[in-house]
């Protein structure tokens, strides 16, 4: 292990380096020659601003367990992503109050993803290069992709908290884990609530063209033909821009008696405004992506009565009143949609660890697996062969005096839509 | 046909905010050759300005057409002042260097602006409260709300007084001498500097105007709003003919139209293809776009 020091300031260790500054020429110690040195200094120094403490490449040395957080934090969704490390740090923090794992402390290390592929890929490059354990996160799934196949080649398990594409756990890498339900599991739901509930026979259904939409989009579309809907409409907007008078002036002349919006909030809440404005009368659903406070803000009144559906949110669930108040006494805000998934997917990871006795990565791979039940703030649940989360549960909401409310639920037993009690 | 009619208001009123942009672009390359794109971004911190002070007025129960009003002078008179500000610090010391120099400036101050803005709003989306009347009328089975009417009056209202004013004043005349050639009008005796600070100060007027519009309509803005606006009211101003005015206002609602039937009649996940493919044929067929004649003079 080579120290980097700048004056007498200790900066890195170089670890990772090392092989790079071995071909680059003589080396001893502190007693590199200049040129290398500067190398080194510079790497390093990208190095600490890309996020990493002191103390790189420890991940499980030194008294502490690193679990890496790909989230976004800056772009469209930096506010979920945000929402998310809140979660695994207040995981985190519980965990070391009870002593840590095994007498080591937990510690979060988020890198942003920024919802995109690309810096998904550098992101998970860095979390990887720091040491991490297991990773627990992500949000789009268009960014959880290439950072789980990174993490495979890696061997590193992940823990997937929000990223909800089927193909995720359907590659059969082992390291594939999500706290999570599937698309596939949530189109048939939708489609079952449109056509049992609602009794609407004729669905207009929009995407925004990411890997998340289009796959739910494309699962509720087949489950709606199953259930002998017609699928009056089905197309992909252009995702970022003010004005969707003209895609839902198309949307109307299908007639279709709901529209169910397959991507996310910013989109739908300026679809929600415009649809009044234009005098338009459909239903309006969205998937579990629109669960956020700032769809209301946007659209203001002509939010009321449009339905999302989503994982029960923590403030729904008895289970998760410890987490709700918590989270609000540090953070001022409430929590999220996903933020009890990932407080959830940091628990269970902890419990693999102890339950590994090891932060080898493989070890806790199987320890994941072998846990039969993990009782989290999200329910319990295990994982199955794919590493997809057993059981799930969907309910859907409805925006009411300005913020959502609990609406109906599907009963397993009768497959009847009741209230959320 | 209702649905057509539909698209023509659906894109008249995009094009509307658009034009008001492309305004922007087109004066000021027409005076200093400098494709600004930090001029999107100009919009975006129109529409923050905005956004602080509706969401300040409106807690403070002040009456909603004094609160819109108060947002647009003020967000104009702002943005105004960061035009002139951008055009002193990053523009003026350049003016004489390399174009490629001027143009990298302008890309820093496009980040700059964006990133301050994350930096002192949040990366997230910020809302603008519902304030405006919601009612809504409808003309040959097309809806329109009032207050898309009055927001497309005022646009056509501001190029109109913008058109009057760069071809009836005396400042005006000036501004147009400077297009043509900054030496000759050197020469003439005119003030190139300050005719340059005030053209920065009108584009970026209607640019703040745009931005507090746009958020009130639209509610929803965020810090990288004006990338994807400041391109396509790019496209509309070389549509126009870059470097003329009128050019830049048909072309404004033009793009807005072919936004809206792309929209409607192809598929929106096509439209900035559409938009920008629009771009590479004017660019490729017609450099001098719909009605301009200045741009071959220069080359």
């Amino acid at each position: 292990m080579i120290k980097v020091y700048i004056g007498d300031r200790y900066v890195y260790d170089v670890r990772n380096y090392a092989a790079l500054a071995r071909g680059a020429g003589t080396m001893n110690g502190l007693g590199l020659r200049a040129p290398v040195t500067a190398v080194l200094a510079a790497l390093a120094l990208t190095a600490a601003a890309c996020g990493s403490s002191g103390s790189g490449g420890s991940g499980s040395s030194g008294g502490t367990i690193s679990i890496g957080v790909p989230v976004p934090l800056s772009g469209d969704y930096a506010s979920a992503g945000t929402d998310i490390l809140h979660g695994a740090q207040l995981a985190a923090k519980k965990i070391n109050a009870a002593g840590g794992v095994d007498g080591k402390k937990i510690k979060i290390v988020s890198q942003d993803d920024a919802c995109q592929a690309q810096t998904a890929a550098q992101a998970t490059a860095k979390l990887i290069s720091q040491g991490i354990a297991i990773a627990a996160g992500g949000y789009c799934s268009t960014a959880a992709l290439p950072e789980l196949s990174a993490f495979h080649r890696a061997g590193i398990p992940f823990v997937m908290d929000a990223s909800t594409n089927p193909q995720l756990t359907q590659q059969g890498f082992p390291e594939a884990f999500r706290t999570i339900g599937r698309d596939d599991e949530q189109g048939p739901i939708v489609a079952s609530f449109i056509t049992k509930f609602l009794k609407d026979k004729r669905v207009a259904v929009g995407n925004d063209n990411s890997t998340y939409s289009k796959g739910l989009a494309q699962s509720t579309v087949s489950a709606l033909k199953a259930d002998g809907a017609q699928v009056v409409f089905n197309n992909a907007l252009t995702p970022g821009q003010s004005d969707y008078t003209s895609f839902l002036t198309k949307i109307a002349q299908s007639k279709p008696q709901v529209f169910y919006y397959s991507g996310y909030y910013p989109e739908f809440g300026l679809m929600l405004k415009q649809a009044k404005q234009l005098g338009l009368h459909f239903t309006m659903m969205g998937g579990d992506a629109n669960n956020d406070p700032t769809l209301i803000k946007t659209a203001g009144s002509a939010a009321t009565g449009a339905l999302v559906d989503t994982a029960p949110l923590a403030q729904f669930l008895t289970s998760a009143k410890g987490f709700v108040s918590a989270y609000q006494a540090a953070y001022h805000t409430g929590p999220g949609p996903y933020s009890s998934y990932e407080y959830d997917a940091v628990g269970v990871a902890a419990q693999a660890i102890k339950a590994a006795g090891s932060t080898s990565p493989s070890k806790i791979i199987s320890a994941l697996h072998g846990i039969s039940s993990y009782s989290g703030i999200t329910g319990s649940f295990h994982f199955d062969s794919h590493g997809d989360r057993k059981p799930v549960n969907y309910i859907v909401t409805i925006v009411r005096g300005g913020s959502f409310a609990a609406y109906k639920k599907l009963d397993p037993s009768t497959g009847q839509w009741v209230n959320v009690s | 046909m209702s649905a057509f009619l539909q698209y023509v208001v659906n894109g008249l009123t995009s094009g509307a905010f658009l034009a008001l942009v492309a305004l922007g672009y087109t004066m000021i390359y027409g005076i200093i050759r400098l494709i600004n794109f930090a001029h999107g971004d100009v919009v975006m911190v129109g529409s923050f300005a905005g956004y602080t002070i509706v969401t300040t007025l409106v807690a403070q129960h002040w009456p909603v057409a004094v609160v819109v009003l108060v947002a647009l002078v003020a967000g104009m008179a702002i943005t105004g002042g960061l035009g002139m500000l951008i055009e002193r610090v990053a523009y003026q010391p350049l003016l004489n260097s390399s174009r490629l120099a001027i143009l990298i400036s302008a890309l820093g101050v496009s980040l700059a602006l964006e990133e301050g803005v994350r930096i002192i709003f949040g990366a997230g989306f910020s809302s603008y409260p519902n304030i405006l009347p919601a009612a809504n009328f409808s003309l040959g089975g097309a809806h329109a709300s009032y207050v898309q009417l009055v927001m497309f009056g005022l646009c056509l209202l501001l190029m109109l007084g913008l058109y009057l004013y760069v071809h009836r004043t005396a400042t005006g005349t000036a501004m147009r001498a400077l297009a043509m050639d900054r030496d000759a009008a050197r020469l003439m005796g005119i003030n190139v500097e300050r005719t340059i600070l005030l053209t920065f100060l009108l584009g970026s007027v209607l640019a703040g105007a745009s931005g507090v519009m746009q958020g009130l309509y639209y509610s929803q803005i965020n810090f990288i709003m004006g990338f994807l606006l400041g391109l396509r009211a790019f496209t509309a101003a070389v549509l126009g003919g870059i470097g003329n005015i009128p050019g830049a206002m048909v072309a404004g609602l033009l793009i807005g139209l072919i936004g809206s039937f792309s929209d409607g009649y192809v598929s929106s996940q096509w439209t900035d293809a559409i938009i920008f493919a629009v771009l590479i044929g004017v660019l490729v067929f017609k450099p001098t776009g719909l009605f301009g004649e200045r741009v071959a003079e220069r080359a």
